[in-house]
């Protein structure tokens, strides 16, 4: 049951990191579109900055998600690292909690947030700006998802592994 | 009593190995619910935090840095420095230093720079005979550098943070000549370290290999000069200049280099994405965080503490190094930036420090929490990537720890090491 539960969560989080990728992609063809119309075309879009900053906040709050299932955001390892085995697993699971609680707390106040700006409209997009923050509350849900699954894998005496290597700052 | 409740919170959830992101998100709310006041104001905030047109160019920044290092540039660079500075005994020391410092023009990324150096030049290193300590010591100091010598995204971050609009331009160029003073220190460090030590002497690789990779490497350090000259040149914004810079990237990558294809574009995409992702879910969640500290007025406690102490520019850039320095052993980089430069900024203005020159103090100065244990993820990195324990290769790096500090010295207390560039555009 876990098994399957946490094929389901990698392959769904996997999935989130790739769309992100494909969103920062977009996000440049953008921005150089903006630059190109500028010197080229001689008429900068009015769309495209917002646009841009728009897509920005869908991606990272999804890849933000899939970093919960992934293990990816950058934490402070060296208690969990001084103490033995069950220590740990206590550490971990109590993490995974506040982590959940976050998520849980992201999913309700960020829908919150949501339907009290949507009736402001973007103007240069003409879309409400509830539906920029929408990544927000959804990517709440998804936290409190993954945070449980592995709390799950922690109950069971599983270790689930963080990705190594966040090569940033 | 509530600003308790945030720090406690913050502190243990810190300590217990919650993600930063969610010990900022979570401390803030707890906050706000024992002030009783709306958790939406928190999620709030936090969407504002990230809602900001400058910061934009973060991710691009990562992304072409990302491209670069997988089109392989870091060993040109490598190359580029082993010719300058390889004859010298224990030369390959200095070669990571000035590698680490051109790799800087291509990255902001401290982290980037030491895993890159770290897997080009330590398996070089081991070869010849360094010990894995003094590999690790040279490697998470020099990445230092890349902070300060433009393009740097946590300088973006202080920008935004700053509130007033700090030119990014007049900061990447303000980060030049401290930069370079700080690899020079190194440099002379870890040379003395390594002759000391009795490390062996390098050769000259010859000409025409200096040539080839001067050459491979130049289209690689045009980034840095496409993003500057765009600036500076009013033609790009940051963010349109740092976009450039991507779809240059691609180009030099897949076309000149011929090493970027499908498969390292879209590895480099999607690490960047993550990347991305956590840098700015922390902004948010810092940002939600601060408005917390905001709402206690603890910012106004803590300034009008600092000027009751007194009002001696000085004092006060001593006082607030230290602080900086203490937050920065416990925390990293980028949520520092985002807490305390609301705080800090209008402290040092007040006594007449320019705010570009503060965010060049506030570079070097979190950069060394960054090689600092307890909480050093460069140092972690270079660790890890040279495969010695944190403890042993802290043992030997004091000589290097007290190159960085006469280097946040003389860029604290000269500010024209910081001013002079940008005042000539």
């Amino acid at each position: 049951m876990t098994r399957a539960l946490a094929r389901l969560t990698r392959a769904s989080a996997d999935f989130l990191v790739k769309a992100s990728a494909v969103g920062l992609v977009l996000m440049t063809l953008i921005v150089g579109w903006q630059v190109f119309g500028r010197y080229v075309l001689n008429s900068s879009p009015s769309w495209s900055e917002q646009a841009a900053l728009t897509l920005m906040i869908w991606y990272v709050s999804l890849a933000a998600a899939a970093g919960v299932r992934e293990g990816f955001h950058i934490r402070i390892v060296a208690l969990e690292n001084a103490v033995g085995p069950r220590a740990k697993r206590a550490l971990r699971i109590a993490s995974d909690l506040v982590v959940a609680g976050c998520g849980l707390a992201m999913a309700v106040w960020g829908a919150q947030l949501v339907a009290r700006t949507w009736e402001h409209t973007i103007p240069s997009l003409g879309i409400p700006r509830g539906l920029a923050y929408a990544g927000l509350p959804i990517a709440g849900v998804l936290i409190a998802l993954y945070a449980l699954e592995r709390l799950l894998e922690e109950a069971e005496g599983e270790t689930v592994e963080d990705e190594e290597d966040p090569r940033w700052s | 009593m509530e600003l308790a409740i945030l720090i406690i919170v913050l502190v243990v959830c810190l300590a217990i190995g919650v993600p930063v992101a969610f010990s900022l998100l979570a401390a803030s709310i707890a906050c706000f619910l024992s002030l009783d006041l709306p958790l939406i104001v928190v999620f709030q905030r936090m969407a504002a935090g990230v809602s900001v047109f400058t910061l934009m160019a973060i991710p691009f920044f990562i992304f072409a840095g990302d491209l670069m290092y997988r089109s392989g540039i870091a060993e040109r660079l490598v190359q580029v420095a082993e010719a300058a500075f390889g004859r010298a005994r224990g030369g390959l020391g200095p070669v990571n230093v000035g590698a680490s410092t051109l790799f800087g023009a291509v990255s902001g990324s401290a982290i980037a720079s030491a895993s890159a150096m770290g897997s080009t030049l330590m398996p070089l290193m081991k070869e010849r005979g360094y010990d894995g300590d003094y590999m690790v010591n040279v490697t998470v100091t020099g990445a230092i550098v890349g902070l300060l010598i433009p393009p740097s995204h946590n300088m973006i971050i202080y920008s935004a943070a700053s509130g007033i609009g700090v030119s990014i331009g007049d900061l990447f160029l303000a980060g030049i000549v401290p930069g370079v003073l700080t690899a020079i220190l190194l440099m002379v460090v870890a040379w003395r370290v390594a002759a000391a030590r009795g490390y062996a002497r390098g050769s000259f690789p010859g000409w025409p290999v200096f040539a080839r990779a001067l050459v491979f490497a130049i289209p690689g350090l045009m980034t840095a000069i496409i993003i500057m000259g765009g600036i500076l040149s009013g033609i790009f914004t940051a963010t349109e200049s740092s976009a450039v810079a991507v779809i240059y990237t691609v180009i030099v990558g897949a076309l000149v280099y011929r090493t970027l294809g499908w498969t390292r574009f879209s590895q480099a995409a999607m690490q960047s994405v993550k990347i991305t992702a956590m840098v700015l879910l922390i902004i948010g969640a810092a940002t939600a965080f601060g408005y917390a500290l905001a709402i206690l007025e603890a910012p106004a406690q803590l300034a009008s503490l600092i000027t009751a102490a007194t009002d001696n520019p000085i004092l006060v850039l001593l006082i607030i190094n230290l602080i900086l320095l203490v937050l920065g052993t416990f925390m990293d980089m980028s949520p520092l930036i985002v807490i305390t430069t609301p705080i800090l900024l209008p402290v040092v203005m007040q006594v007449g420090v320019d705010p570009v020159h503060f965010g060049i103090i506030m570079m070097l100065n979190l950069g060394i929490g960054l090689v600092t244990p307890p909480v050093g993820s460069v140092l972690f990195v270079g660790a890890a990537v040279g495969k010695v324990p944190v403890e042993q290769a802290v043992k030997t790096i004091w000589p290097f720890y007290c190159a960085l500090i006469v280097a946040l010295f003389f860029v604290t207390f000269m500010p024209a090491l910081s001013l002079t560039l940008p005042n000539l555009f």
